[in-house]
């Protein structure tokens, strides 16, 4: 006698005796699984969907998150400041925020706008930035910014080992460009002498041609010279023969504009946040020498003639009467703002409200001589970056609608298909219901079926999107060097990869929501199917 | 052929069932009436009839004439018209109002039914199609628990219709009259008191029903209380042979004229 073939398919699971899961549930959810094309559509569609949404939620959320935290990179998560004139005892200031235990590090800074003349004679409108390399170092991601630098292993899309900044014949230099960089200065015409200099961003200038492979190099320009229009092809590399000439705006303790001042300083090192407004628009100068040109630095303080014949006291400690302008004692170095950074992980909010705690006491401590708390601005990088993030959060509200669209039409897909795989096996049901098995008992056959199709799929398309997210710049590069197809080209984006995360609690909960869908989508022709009388269940064509 | 020595002393020819034994089902005043559209067709329209304990009736009638509206109604396939007086009792239970819990249990343990289509489920085999009715009935332990015992069952049942070499085959692998033979097999598995077939000659050649028939008549002769329903004038003289024949006529049922006994 032949073995009995359903032997496999009355497995006891000691315990297991609930009342509507029966022997013929399991078998036949086994059996439509593997005799019908059917299924094997609808695994693939749940996997396709979920791997689809788990893809494209991966990459726009890495870009979306990769764009919001390249606006935090040179200003760090809170911003004191106080525009124009700027405030004093600002050491003070940072020696008290940083006794804070939320704060980890600040930095004083000079902001201003300048127009600058670059090494090819055209004028750029950019905003200056007078920092302390070390110091802002540490509350920014100055350092990492830093452009020329060697680096030893190439871009993902530099197969070709073409960035020069690979190259051996010039890391020694580079070495140097990045320690000109860290302290914005440069090697005097005199040994050991250090001149300050200026870090424009690599946008600024047009002498850095940034290549699809993700890299810049220094790329010649034609000058114009004259309305002669004598022309001359420049072809220089930016931070060893670059100078920049800054137009500054002085204006004074009071608020007073002075007289431009003009200044050519040779260009350090170049930086690179990947945001195209900040690298395009922004030029970083040693603070000294910043103070100095807009008159922040220490200095004399002097009085309006309001005064006139007033006795001043000098900070030598002479005295004398006053002659119109009169200097009356020390006038403290001012800058217009200090970059802090919170400890650990602290919430820029939080961070903040320390800041204002902390800025209360310094103000009383310098009362008259500082902003009152309740004038100073006192702002989160997401306050500072306030139009990019409303862009970026208004896209990310566009890609979560397409999102639910895109679920939406998979969960419509998904009840389609076991629609359609219900409707052809509504006789099966009416069999079954012949024969006695409950309601629940068949759309318990079908919603297993469903549970069973959509966590093979859940689980196919997690791994398909894991290994798409993981390998999405091979992938990437595959299709651009097998179709040309370039979507994301770093030209555009600014990013030289594509900034892709899998994480896995998203994908947990997409792939979950897959085999929900599942059972839902299998679910609500099952009850429909099964609520029929038995008869008119067979009798369905 | 060999008749069940209960039934051969039953008089022929009555609507009613009758004799020591006692009626298993009876059913009473049955109406019941399609809605189609706005118009409403009615096909029962009081149909009495009742059945004894290891009786044979064969239910007669034309085309369209309601025999499987009747047929699902005893098996509890579909229900009567709602406040029409319609009553089917089974073994002292009314079955019409009953809840949907008893109703199945009636369907898996107290009735058998067979189809004129077979109905049999094209992804499982003919072994387990005929299992299905016991894993319909048992929850995973019991069913385990007697494992052994309903394979051997089943196993019995295909050889007695003659397809115990065929056990692993499926329904699309088998001729009409060997899937209508797996369909009585799946509908005795769990040894029904009534079996009701609807035409299960229907699709068959003559000589193909032919040995449905004597399956059936060895069926009776074991005992087995069945009803089923034909419109084929010669397949009822075959069923009569064995006990009674009925006709439904206009919704009504009557006695057979040349209905023998
Ligand atoms: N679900 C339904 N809706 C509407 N009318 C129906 C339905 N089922 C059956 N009918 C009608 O009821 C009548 C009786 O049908 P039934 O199937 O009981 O006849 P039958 O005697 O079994 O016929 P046959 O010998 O052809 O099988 C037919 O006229 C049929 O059209
Ligand atoms: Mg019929």
């Amino acid at each position: 006698m032949i073995p009995p073939r359903s032997a496999g398919s009355a497995r006891v699971v000691a315990g297991s005796g609930a009342t509507v899961a029966r022997v013929y549930q399991a078998l036949l959810t086994r059996r439509y699984l593997t005799s019908k094309i059917m299924p094997l559509l609808a695994a693939v569609a749940v996997m396709l969907c979920t791997g689809m949404v788990i893809v494209v939620w991966s990459v726009m959320g890495g870009f979306l998150n990769h764009l919001v935290n390249s606006g935090r990179v040179l200003i760090g998560d809170v911003v004191i400041e106080w525009p124009n004139a700027g405030f004093p005892y600002y050491g003070d200031l940072v020696k008290r925020l940083e006794a804070h235990p939320m704060i980890e590090a600040a930095a004083p800074a000079i902001v201003t706008y300048s127009l600058i003349v670059l090494p090819d004679n055209r004028k750029e409108m950019v905003l200056i930035r007078g920092i302390e390399g070390e110091s802002f170092a540490r509350v920014t991601g100055y350092e990492s910014s830093l452009w020329w630098r060697p680096i030893d292993e190439p871009l993902r899309k530099d197969a070709k080992r073409e960035d020069p900044r690979l190259d051996a014949g010039i890391k020694g230099i580079l070495t140097e460009v990045l320690e000109n960089g860290r302290s914005l200065t440069v090697p005097g015409p005199v040994g050991g002498e250090r001149l300050p200099a200026v870090v424009p961003g690599i946008e600024v200038s047009g002498f850095a041609a940034r290549r699809s492979e993700g890299f810049f190099e220094p790329r010649p320009r034609l000058v114009q010279r004259g309305s002669s229009g004598g022309e001359e092809v420049l072809s220089i590399f930016l931070p060893r023969q670059g100078t920049v000439t800054l137009n500054l705006v002085p204006v004074d303790s009071q608020g007073r504009i002075l007289d431009i001042a003009s200044v050519t300083l040779r260009v350090a090192n170049e930086f690179h946040t990947g945001l195209y407004e900040m690298d395009k628009k922004t030029a970083l100068v040693e603070l000294g020498e910043l103070q100095r040109r807009l008159k922040m630095d220490r200095a004399t303080r002097i009085v309006p003639p309001e005064r006139p014949g007033g006795v001043v006291e000098r900070p030598d400690g002479t005295e004398s009467f006053s002659e119109g302008f009169e200097g009356i004692g020390v006038e403290p170095a001012r800058v217009t703002t200090v970059y802090v950074r919170g400890r650990g992980e602290a919430n820029a909010e939080a961070v903040a409200s320390a800041v204002g705690e902390v800025y209360r006491e310094f103000a009383a401590a310098h009362r008259g001589e500082v902003p009152p708390p309740g004038t100073i601005d006192i702002r989160t990088w997401r306050d500072q970056n306030r139009t990019m993030i409303a862009a970026v959060e208004k896209e990310t509200g566009l890609v979560l609608i397409l999102f639910s669209f895109i679920s939406v039409t998979a969960v419509f897909l998904v009840l389609a298909i076991f629609w359609s795989m219900v409707a052809e096996k509504t006789k099966d049901i009416g069999v079954l219901r012949a024969l006695g098995a409950s309601r629940t008992g068949v759309a318990w056959v079908w919603v297993r079926y469903g549970l069973v199709i959509g966590v093979i799929g859940g689980l196919a398309g997690g791994a398909m999107s894991y290994a798409i997210v993981t390998n999405i710049n091979d992938i990437h590069e595959w299709l651009g060097e097998a179709f040309g197809l370039y979507i994301w080209d770093p030209r555009i984006y600014y990013f030289s990869e594509i900034p892709a995360r899998f994480k896995w609690l998203d994908a947990s909960v997409v792939a979950a929501s897959g085999v929900v869908s599942s059972a839902v989508g299998a679910l609500v022709p099952a009850v429909r199917a099964s609520r029929m009388d038995p008869v008119r269940a067979l009798r369905f064509e | 052929m060999s008749t069940h020595p209960s039934t051969i002393s039953m008089p022929a020819g009555g609507v009613e069932a009758s004799g020591g034994g006692g009626a298993i089902i009876r059913a009473e005043s049955l109406h019941k009436t399609y809605r189609l559209g706005r118009v409403d067709v009615p096909v029962l329209r009081g149909v009495s009839v009742g059945v004894a304990r290891g009786e044979f009736v064969a239910i007669l009638g034309a085309s369209g004439s309601g025999k499987s509206t009747l047929l699902h109604l005893l098996g509890a396939l579909d229900r009567p018209d709602r406040r029409s007086g319609s009553s089917i009792v089974f073994d002292g239970r009314e079955l019409v109002g009953a809840s949907a819990g008893v109703l199945d249990r009636y369907r898996r343990f107290d009735v058998g039914f067979v189809f004129q289509f077979y109905h049999l489920l094209p992804e499982l085999s003919v072994v387990e199609n005929v299992l299905l009715g016991a894993m319909v009935a048992y929850g995973r332990l019991g069913y385990a628990s007697r494992r052994r015992a309903l394979d051997e069952r089943a196993k019995e049942l295909l050889a007695r219709v003659g397809l115990g070499h065929r056990l692993r085959h499926r329904p699309a692998e088998l001729s009409g009259g060997e899937r209508q033979r797996v369909a009585i097999a799946r509908a005795l598995i769990n040894g029904p008191r009534l079996l009701l077939a609807d035409e299960p000659t229907g699709n068959l050649d003559r000589a193909t029903g032919r040995t449905i028939l004597d399956l059936f008549s060895e069926l009776h002769a074991g005992g087995q209380t069945m009803v089923v329903v034909t419109h084929d004038e010669a397949t009822a003289e075959r069923a009569a042979g064995a006990g009674r024949v009925l006709r439904l006529t206009d919704g009504r049922m009557e006695p057979a004229p040349g209905g023998s006994g």
